[in-house]
């Protein structure tokens, strides 16, 4: 006796569809299949033919897998949207900002003691408001990333509320730098290109690896524990 | 005018011509096209059940678990209202293709 359902649970493995969902199809997959295996069998057929058979009529496993996760799964509906992505990214922007906010009201305030600071007198003060806000965003991360994953969201949408917070920044250097370039002769405040650079990995860079670093580890273990919870039925 | 979206109505009216005449589970309702049809419309498993899928998102057929005799689980599908409603103007544009090619056959013919 064949476990078609075990069959079928193996090679769609990574259906994403919610537990329920995938449990389903895969229960009503391995009951066609099952049907097709009896019938070749009461037609004279060895075991071992009718299940290549059965199994070869299927085709590509993965296009299969492709074509029931978007005809099983809704339209992204507004509802679905605001909290799969809308929610959790305004939680990251909020909290991202409220953080240097609190940072800057109660954290250290350095006295600047040299006229003409240089080198590392110069960027320190800066250094001991962003180095602890910095420290902040893997949380940050974190926690949309968990908001999303929790409400449904799938991977871009994990992705993008986990990585929000530098997006507006990151358009900014987009358009913003490309102007700079064209313009840096023709305006009076002679902006620094390599000013740009220092921007890009304050304020893009360096903050949207530090919420990845948060938010990257709980998409992934939360993608592992709903295969394996879908592998276990 | 015919639709563009005839080649996948025809699979549509296929499934939901089959249903009227009542519910099926999955299996017999590709088995029971392709008989009908003698073997020239015939659904594997992987162009089935996505449609299927579809045609209940839109609310023209529904699936609920029941148990055969044997025991085992079976999704059996059966039209709903709406489903009805459908199946008059695709049975309509499937006629209306049908006197198109044969039209067109006559004249190339004559």
């Amino acid at each position: 006796m064949h476990d078609w359902v075990q069959i079928v649970r193996e090679r769609l493995v990574n259906l994403a569809l919610d537990d329920d969902n995938a449990a389903q199809v895969c229960e009503e997959l391995a009951s066609h299949l099952e049907e097709a295996y009896q019938s070749l069998r009461n037609e004279g057929l060895s075991e071992q033919f009718a299940i290549t058979r059965v199994l070869a009529s299927v085709g590509d496993w993965r296009v299969l897998q492709r074509k029931i996760e978007s005809s099983r799964k809704k339209e992204l509906s507004m509802p679905d949207r605001v909290t799969q992505f809308w929610i959790p990214a305004f939680v990251t922007l909020s909290l991202s900002m409220v953080c240097l906010a609190l940072i800057q009201i109660f954290g250290p305030h350095p006295w600047v003691a040299n006229a003409t600071p240089r080198g590392w007198r110069f960027v320190a003060p800066a250094l001991l408001v962003y180095i602890p806000w910095l420290f902040t965003l893997p949380f940050i991360g974190a926690l949309g990333a968990y908001i999303s994953n929790r409400a449904g969201g799938r991977a871009r949408a994990i992705f993008s509320a986990t990585i929000f917070p530098i997006l507006p920044y990151m358009v900014f250097f987009i358009i913003g730098l490309p102007i700079a370039i064209i313009l840096d002769d023709h305006i009076a405040h002679n902006i620094m290109i390599p000013a740009f650079f220092v921007g890009l990995c304050a304020w893009v860079i360096f903050p949207g690896v530090a919420l990845l670093a948060g938010g990257w580890p709980v998409q992934h273990f939360s993608s592992r524990l709903t295969t394996r919870r879908i592998s276990n039925g | 005018m015919i639709g563009t979206g005839v080649k996948r109505g025809t699979a549509e009216l296929a499934i939901l011509s089959v249903l009227e005449d009542g519910p099926l589970h999955g299996y017999e309702l590709a088995r029971r096209i392709e008989r009908q049809t003698k073997g020239a419309l015939s659904f594997s498993l992987a162009a089935l059940y996505p449609m299927l899928y579809r045609m209940e998102q839109r609310r023209w057929i529904r699936g609920t678990w029941e148990a055969s005799a044997s025991g085992r689980r079976r999704r059996c599908y059966r039209l709903t209202p709406q489903g009805k409603k459908k199946l008059q103007p695709l049975r309509a544009e499937w006629s209306e293709l049908f006197q198109a090619l044969r039209r067109l056959t006559k004249a190339s013919h004559a």
